[in-house]
């Protein structure tokens, strides 16, 4: 059974259509990604499910039941906010205790929940401050203990870890994924990180100017998308995308490319294609598929000389970045493949990996 | 730009020279009368007696067994302790009313204002003619409730002097305060209002635990600013009462001003005055240091 | 309508209706002050009172101007507006010393609030001594100088304030330039504090327009203020109501004129005050 569903859900902020029509199944126990750029609308999507807002249309059911009409104390939900929203004037226990007491908890049973909430989250040892006195970190995981310690149905993460520098947000990453195998509840996250989505999310909902542009286990979305959007919106460096011309050739198809240059097609690509060959397709290939050819090679993989322009080292990989028929492309190659600006070299294309799409639609041709 | 080793002496004192005129003309006022107002209360002038030698503390001690003069202490902590609190909770409730959006907000808001600029004499006045016994609408409005005619004298029965001077006071100064909460209130962190939401706090649990130590500083900030000006009381009673009857509402500036510009006890009227300021700076002293250990 | 919305629009209209119920219990002496100076003396000493004039009538305004006392909203009108220039002029230069250059330190900071607090009662007697001795007793340069002194203080606090909101590197880049410090404070720092000069000329205009006490003491009959007029009219037996509240809509109409052009800066004033206080 769903613990939430959405059905044809739409929120408007004066003129402004933010959510426009989305329908949503999460099973209990998963945890979910809502991800997107800013303005997509997914902090309104979520701030809608949590009662913050109300919505214009559609229905939001929390375990079966509708609870459009229900404020956010009643959908026993719980939610971290970006900017932690703690009460200044609290206690780190009082905080956390906060909402029990609300609730008219007896009061031997507040001490427990809050210290193991605390312990779980590591802060056993701060219960006693104020938050004032604690770092990006730390107020963060205090956050998630008031939240966690009232085992709600439904955990809201509105981007949690925006605020915090680029170690810590590693870090509670892992903590946060910990924290939803342990409890095993069902969690709905929000992020504009494509990382964070990919690294975190047992599905992902990808939003793309207030309506799905899909939904799936992240390998999924990320080595089957299904428009271009999402092909260059999961993945980092994002993928290269270069305008081509299908043609046919030696009874195979292949890819001309501005230059002039053909990309062949590994044959069973090819089956459903037949009538695009002399249209205009865009190819798209990521960086970690565009590798330094090597002697012999199995089938599916084009070659291509090019000159590289720019290289920018990580340590253990080199990104390149070349002209690819015309257009600006990024190969990701090992550390020494490549040793200088103007170099040539011999790449090659996995074209079993590439996705084509539809220049006109957008969306990927299978 | 720090130390300008050469550079004309105006160059290199500038900031002086900023401050210069501003601390001039307030010494005059603010530093020159204390030592005056000292000087002359060890002095024996009096209406008749001009002259000015020393008499040591009389002054004091006459001050000190003056029951009009605690009277007038009384009236003056009678008056702040009723319409502070009064004035508080009403701007805060008005403030809470109009803090989420409402049709014509913006005029209502600019209606309010003007309470606040009217001259503390034309309120007492403008009240003055609203508790008229005869003329006045307020008479009016209780006989139409009572069914009969009232002849209520405001400005002169013992029992509503009070009354009238507090809903003349409350009447200018509550959108005061309404306006300093509305803003106070306007800067409360959403989130945490949110985050009590879902934690199912209740409307007051969220109000006492949250907003009121949120706004607190502010508040004590109007406290203190009002608190002094009830404390020197003087326009609105003149206009409606000029402290009467007999000596009923006379408070410390009245007090004050009747001594000295009536009677002509200048060298009593001194040491009076600087009581005034002791006590004040005294009590603002307290005040100040109470916020900043709560801070 | 879902029951939610309706509870919603139930919620707006309560509120709605005690805002507007809130506000003409606070406009209603307003509204009465300038009903009253437009009745005729019959009108006013009527008994039971009209709620409303018969018609628009100005004779307690033509008595006023007839007996010269409307000239003394002319003279409210010049005090104030020197005192606020001046308040402001000498307030600004010595507020930017103490928020640039720290002139004094905490004690003349703390100094210079602290004279806020002074009572007017209290000074006003040993002022009123000294202007004597001076022969300044109802003269113009003796209240405008009085106003100034005791607005300055709020002046320097508020603008400080402001020109500490100032990023430096605005003027620090117009120094480069090759400004010098005086034209940075008029052409650089000056612009940018437009709307707290505007509050707080606001506010030490409404000050001096509307004090009573220093008047009272200082004036007599050349520089006699709007507001020591009115008490002229308060009789031992009976008020003269008519030229009361015609004189009190004389004094007040200009302010609330000025206040509603400004009144964002108004509003923006008080709030930002406690703010910063």
């Amino acid at each position: 059974m769903a613990d939430l569903r959405i059905s044809a859900l739409h929120k408007y902020y004066g003129n402004v259509h933010a959510v426009r029509g989305v329908d949503l199944e999460i099973p209990a126990g998963e945890f979910t990604v809502l991800v997107g750029p800013s303005g997509c609308g997914k902090s309104t999507l979520l701030r809608t499910i949590a009662g913050l807002e109300d919505a214009d249309k559609g229905t939001i059911e929390i375990g079966g039941a509708v609870v459009n009409h229900l404020p956010p104390r009643s959908r026993d939900i719980a939610m971290v906010f970006q900017n932690y929203a703690l009460y200044p004037y609290m206690k780190v226990f009082d905080n956390i205790a906060f909402g029990l007491r609300s609730r008219n908890t007896p009061k031997n049973e507040i001490e427990p929940k809050v210290k193991r909430a605390a312990q779980m989250l590591a802060i056993g040892h701060l219960l006693d401050r104020y938050p004032r006195e604690l770092s990006g970190g730390q107020l963060q995981r205090v956050a998630i203990g008031r939240a966690v310690v009232r085992s709600a149905r439904l955990y809201l993460f509105d981007e949690p870890l925006s605020n915090l520098d680029a170690q810590l947000r590693d870090e509670m990453r892992s903590e946060i994924k910990r924290l939803h195998q342990e409890l095993g509840k069902t969690m709905i996250y929000v992020t504009h990180d494509q990382i964070e989505a990919m690294t975190m999310a047992d599905r992902i909902v990808l939003l793309r100017d207030g309506l799905i542009e899909q939904a799936g286990a992240p390998l999924d979305l990320f080595e089957r998308p299904a428009t271009r959007y999402v092909a260059g919106f999961l993945g980092s460096p994002a993928m290269n995308f270069i305008d081509v011309r299908l043609i046919a050739s030696d009874g195979a198809m292949a890819l001309r490319l501005g230059d002039g240059k053909t990309l062949a097609l590994p044959q069973r690509r090819t089956a459903s294609l037949a009538e695009r060959i002399d249209h205009p397709v865009v190819l798209g290939v990521r960086p970690e598929h565009i590798s330094r050819a090597a002697a012999s090679e199995r089938a599916g993989l084009a070659r291509y000389t090019a000159i590289v322009d720019l290289l920018q080292p990580t340590g253990s990989r080199t990104y390149a970045t070349f002209s690819l028929g015309g257009t600006r492309a990024v190969a990701e190659l090992q550390a020494h493949d490549v040793s200088a600006v103007n170099e040539q070299i011999e790449l090659s294309v996995d074209m079993n990996r590439a996705v084509l799409i539809d220049p006109a639609t957008n969306r990927v041709l299978s | 730009m720090k130390s300008m080793q050469q550079g004309t002496f105006a160059q290199r004192n500038f900031k002086y020279l900023l401050v210069g005129p501003a601390i001039f003309v307030l010494l005059l006022i603010g530093v020159f009368p204390l030592v005056y107002l000292l000087m002359v209360s060890f002095q024996g002038i009096t209406m008749t007696e001009t002259s000015t030698d020393f008499v040591g503390a009389a002054n004091y001690k006459q001050l000190f067994e003056d029951p009009r003069l605690w009277q007038a202490l009384l009236h003056t902590v009678i008056i702040t302790a009723i319409a502070l609190p009064l004035e508080l909770v009403l701007g805060l409730a008005m403030a809470q009313l109009f803090l989420n959006p409402l049709p014509g907000r913006a005029i209502f808001i600019a209606l309010m204002v003007l309470p606040v600029v009217v001259s503390p004499i034309v309120s007492g006045a403008t009240w003055s003619l609203l508790f008229n016994h005869r003329f006045g609408p307020i008479n009016q409005i209780i006989g139409w409730l009572a069914g009969k005619e009232m002849v209520l004298l405001w400005a002169i029965n013992p029992n509503l002097v009070y009354p009238a001077i507090i809903a003349a006071e409350i009447w200018q100064w509550t959108p005061f305060m309404f306006l300093l909460l509305l803003a106070a209130l306007g800067n409360v962190d959403r989130s945490q209002l949110e985050a009590a939401a879902i934690d199912g706090a209740s409307w007051w649990r969220t109000f006492s635990r949250i907003v009121l130590p949120a706004i607190a500083p502010v508040m004590t900030v109007a406290i203190l600013i009002r608190g002094l000006d009830l404390f020197r009381l003087f326009d609105i009673i003149w206009a409606i009462t000029q402290g009467g009857p007999g000596t009923m509402t006379e408070t410390i500036s009245v007090f004050t001003y009747v001594k000295g510009f009536q009677q002509f006890e200048t060298s009593y009227t001194a040491a009076v005055a600087l009581l005034v300021v002791v006590l004040l700076s005294a009590l603002v002293m307290l005040l100040l240091r109470r916020v900043e250990l709560a801070r | 309508m879902t029951p939610l919305a309706r509870r919603r629009a139930w919620n707006l209209g309560l509120r709605l209706t005690a805002a507007v119920l809130i506000t003409l219990i606070f406009m209603f002496p307003i509204y009465w002050l300038f009903m009253i100076s437009f009745k005729t003396a019959a009108e006013i000493y009527s008994f039971p009172p009209k709620w409303y004039p018969g018609s628009f009538n100005l004779d307690s305004y033509l008595v006023l101007f007839k007996d010269g006392d409307a000239t003394t909203v002319g003279n409210s009108l010049v005090v104030a507006s020197f005192s606020t220039a001046l308040a402001m002029f000498l307030g600004f230069i010595c507020a930017y010393s103490l928020a640039r250059f720290s002139t004094g330190g905490n004690h003349l900071a703390n100094w210079i609030v602290s004279q806020r607090m002074i009572p007017p009662i209290a000074v006003v007697f040993p002022i009123f001594l000294l202007y004597v001795w001076f022969g300044l007793v109802d003269t113009y340069i003796g209240v405008i100088l009085l106003y100034t002194a005791f607005n300055l203080p709020y002046v320097i606090w508020m603008m400080r304030g402001y020109i500490l909101d100032v990023p430096p590197a605005l003027e620090e880049s117009a120094l480069v330039d090759g400004c010098t410090r005086w034209q940075v404070i008029w052409r650089v720092v000056l612009p940018m504090c437009r709307a707290g000069l505007a509050a707080t000329a606001i506010f030490t205009f409404v000050f001096a327009w509307n004090d009573f006490i220093f008047a009272l003491v200082l004036t007599r009959t050349e520089v006699a203020t709007y507001t020591v007029q009115i008490t002229h009219y308060f009789g031992g037996q009976s008020n003269f109501w008519g030229k009361i509240s015609a004189m009190s809509v004389l004094g007040t109409l200009p302010i609330f004129v000025v206040t509603a052009f400004m009144q964002r800066y108004f509003v923006r004033g008080i709030s930002l005050g406690a703010v910063k206080g």
